[in-house]
């Protein structure tokens, strides 16, 4: 078994749950499963069981088995088949077997022995197929057939076949054995030895290849006229190889005056449909083949990739722009005239962009898939701890590199919980009385600004209880006690490793592993948390991450001989200023009015400590920049221009003098091999403000 | 007769003693001045030696660390072996980079001078836990010269 076959399947399998998770929240908020959901969880359960039973994953096959059965005949009979108090049961039970599919899956991926004891989900289920078929016992033998819903296709070939071979054998090859048509005709030749006069269903496969779909999934009947050639025939299919099972079967003709209690085993059970069959029988038949053909096509504009590939493409793009650039620029081409090569040029540039613009976006993946797991997280507490609660989640489309997806996964369900578990009042009388609606609210956001991302959770909860924190911290050895602290300063403490405000560790959070974590979680992708929280009125945890930009547009500008990067997503506007414009505060600070508002000047070359630069505000240039809340004017020499940049994360030696806190984020090289410093907005304010 | 056979025997086992573990543990160097020193860096990490490039400067590092210059496309930051040993600095050229556990460093020395082949048993370590710093071991070499085996760890870390 080849693990690509492997990774194919946990793919496959955990999509197929994801989307089940989905299907199951929205069913649940229905209180009832439409047709469509109906089929939709037919299909997944079927291709579960399928492709677990070819993987030999038995314990995934047999709960996918049992629940397809359930929702056979949920199908079968529409929704109004769940008595109304069972519909709960039914949900939970779902639910939960999300949880142990999920549970296996993580155990095969982890190489994992499976676990064996799957008797409670399937006694579950058993018990809930019993309490459904109680409503239907009206109906009868039905029922019976249920359990068994693949047999019933064969049933519907049944009808097909001619009136006088009406005595059948029903073969099941091995599970997997492939070639099934090539294997039903080497059967064929085997009974031909005892008789030969029968018909066979499918009949042609000799010549149709594609047959052996069909007796994968239905099995191969054989026909015969009389019950004794029937028998004649059994040892020779007996000997076959690779028949896992058979069966004799009697058409449906004789079971129309005899009806189901004679027929052998589930096979003819059916026949109180059997009138109707060759009407119903394709219908439900096509159900199934129908929705294999949609997946398909989702498949096909589909396809997953190797994350390190399109990290290769990248650097490759990356590389493609630097050379293009060197190119075009050339000290070469100085001076001279080339209308032509200008034109290619332009055009080259246009195509390298548009690649460039292609490549980046293969990484950007929508949050929702992380947002809409919440909706499972919130739904299981608010169960769990009796607090009514709702999410609403805004801006799921938002688009963020795959690796700020993987790493924000589980810093925002902790965020979650923590609002489920603590945020959110205790008693719902307490919401009441503070003129809330009863049913709690989590919110969860997802925005760009232009070069972060940012990401709030908000719960509309009691908030924090700033005092008890300040205690706590205290209590901890974090704070120092009688020192006046901020609010800000008092939320901070959350985020301080071994920080847990709640006493009692319950199931889901409190472990002391707390905001700590998330904090770092977030930090290890370049992103900063903070909380702010109002008493009474709830909380708001708010992650800033970084877009990860290995290309970016920039501003050159120069201060002396140096070469800055200022991102040009943050740049204003440039102005020059004349040196009455500058207004001075008593702690010489600089400042400049712009539209009715007052910026501070940092001079670049005093916060960097440059030999070299202008001093006179009148000969060089003020750059108008905002970031996050930050908007400054950054004084440097000169304006070089625009361009196209690939950030280069700069030398760890080189980081580990804390640079990044003085803004310099890194460095690209430019088109002549010069290096530039490329500046981040935000730091360069802090450095400049911890500075003076 | 079989006695003297013993003996020559033995001679030559004592010969191939004394031939060839110098041969294995020998190491090769790169000898480099630095303000009068002989300084030698193990030839394994060093990657290249360059003469021409430009020192970008860096605002908010250490003055040893003149900046980063641009190899093949590499960022690499250059440390100023003058400086770092907090002696007077001079306009240098040359410059050698070295691999340390990954991180490609460049130092800027006053001249290279030539590889040499160091048994590995004259290294010895350095007599003075207060001598020169930097330093990890030293060693004479054959035309007389002192060798001070330049310690690439400590150079970059405290």
């Amino acid at each position: 078994m080849g693990d690509s076959i492997l990774d194919m399947y946990l793919y496959e399998t955990n999509t197929l749950l994801e989307q089940l998770d989905g299907i199951l929240l929205a069913a649940e908020q229905a209180d009832t499963f439409s047709e469509d959901s109906v089929n939709e969880i037919f299909r997944i359960m079927h291709t579960i069981k399928g492709s677990s039973a070819m993987m030999e994953f038995n314990s995934l096959m047999t709960v996918g088995h049992r629940i397809e059965d359930l929702f056979f005949i949920v199908r079968e009979k529409g929704m109004d088949v769940v008595p109304e108090q069972t519909k709960p049961e039914l949900f939970d039970m779902l639910f939960q077997a999300v949880d142990f599919f999920r549970g296996e899956i993580e155990k095969v991926e982890n190489d994992q022995p499976l676990s064996q004891s799957i008797d409670h989900i399937v006694d579950k289920i058993n018990s809930l197929i019993d309490k459904i078929q109680g409503t239907a016992a009206g109906t009868a033998a039905p029922a019976e057939a249920a359990p068994q819903p693949q047999e019933e296709a064969p049933a519907a070939g049944v009808s097909t076949v001619d009136e006088n071979y009406p005595f059948g054998v029903h073969v099941f090859f091995d599970e997997g054995s492939g070639m099934e048509n090539l294997r039903a005709f080497m059967l064929i030749t085997g009974v031909k030895d005892y008789c030969g006069d029968f018909v066979c269903f499918p009949d042609n496969v000799e010549t149709d290849p594609s047959t052996s779909d069909v007796i994968a999934d239905q099995g191969f009947l054989i026909w015969f006229r009389t019950a004794e050639d029937r028998d004649s025939v059994i040892p020779a299919v007996k000997n076959a190889g690779s028949v896992r099972e058979y069966q004799p079967v009697d058409a449906p003709k004789p079971a129309k005056e005899a009806p189901a209690p004679e027929a052998p085993k589930a096979d003819a059970a059916p026949a109180p449909k059997a009138d109707a069959s060759p009407v119903q029988a394709p219908k439900a038949d096509a159900a199934p083949k129908a929705a294999p053909a949609q997946q398909q096509h989702a498949k096909e504009s589909l396809i997953s990739v190797n994350l390190a590939k399109l990290d290769q493409l990248l650097a490759v793009v990356s590389e493609i722009v630097i050379t293009e650039s060197m190119v075009t620029s050339s000290p070469d081409l100085k001076g001279l005239r080339l209308d032509n090569f200008t034109k290619s040029a332009r055009d080259l540039r246009k195509l390298t962009d548009d690649l460039q613009d292609v490549s980046m976006s293969l990484r950007m993946v929508p949050v929702s898939g992380t947002f809409q797991k919440m909706n499972r997280i919130v739904r299981d507490m608010s169960k769990k701890l009796g607090k009514r609660a709702k999410l609403t989640l805004i801006g799921e489309d938002t688009e963020v590199d795959k690796t700020i997806v993987d790493a924000i996964g589980d810093p925002i369900m902790h965020i979650v919980r923590n609002s489920m578990d603590h945020g959110l009042e205790e008693r719902e009388a307490d919401r009441i009385a503070a003129g809330k609606d009863p049913v709690g609210e989590v919110t969860l956001s997802a925005r760009h600004t232009g070069s972060e991302v940012i990401i709030e959770i908000k719960d509309d909860g009691q908030g924090v209880d700033t005092q008890a924190v300040l205690n706590k911290a205290i209590r901890q050895g974090l704070a120092i006690p009688d020192h006046e602290y901020s609010q800000k300063e008092i939320l901070n403490f959350l985020m301080m490793p071994g920080f847990s405000t709640n006493t009692e560790v319950t199931e889901y959070s409190g472990r002391g592993v707390g905001m700590d974590v998330v904090k770092k979680n977030v930090a290890d992708v370049g992103g900063t948390v903070s909380i702010s929280s109002e008493w009474g009125k709830g909380m708001t945890t708010t992650l800033k991450i970084p877009l990860t930009m290995a290309i970016m547009d920039g501003m050159e500008v120069s201060v002396g001989e140096s070469v800055f990067t200022i991102p040009i997503n943050s740049i204003q506007s440039s102005l020059k200023v004349t040196a009455e414009e500058v207004i001075h505060d008593p702690a010489q600070g600089e400042m400049v009015k712009i539209r009715d508002n007052f910026y501070p000047i940092i001079r670049a070359k005093e916060l960097f400590c440059m030999d070299q630069g202008c001093d006179d505000i009148e000969e060089g240039i003020l750059m108008w920049v905002e970031a996050g809340e930050r908007s400054y004017c950054l004084f440097v020499d000169e304006l070089l221009g625009e361009q196209q940049i690939v950030v280069k994360p700069l030398p760890n030696y080189i980081n580990s003098f804390g640079v990044k806190n003085y803004g310099i984020n890194g460095c690209s090289i430019l088109g002549d091999g010069s290096i530039s410093i490329i500046l981040d907005v935000v730091n360069v304010y802090t450095a400049a403000h911890s500075a003076y | 007769m079989q006695q003297t056979e013993e003996v020559l025997f033995a001679r030559e086992q004592e010969d191939d003693y004394t031939d060839q573990p110098a041969e294995l543990q020998t190491d090769k160097y790169l000898i480099f001045s630095s303000d009068g020193l002989m300084y030698g860096i193990k030839a394994d990490l060093v990657k290249d030696i360059i003469t021409d490039y430009a020192i970008t400067y860096l605002p908010q590092v250490p003055g040893y660390v003149r900046g980063v210059i641009n190899l093949r496309g590499q960022i690499i930051p250059m440390v100023d072996i003058r400086l770092r040993l907090g002696k007077m600095p001079q306009e240098n050229f040359c410059g050698i980079v070295v691999d340390v556990d990954g991180n490609m460093v460049g130092i800027l020395v006053d001249m290279v001078e030539k590889m040499v082949d160091v048994p590995q048993r004259s290294i010895l370590p350095v007599p003075t836990k207060n001598g020169q710093a930097m330093v990890s071991g030293m060693c004479t070499l054959p035309d007389g010269d002192t060798m001070l085996e330049l310690d690439c760890d400590q150079l970059l870390h405290d």
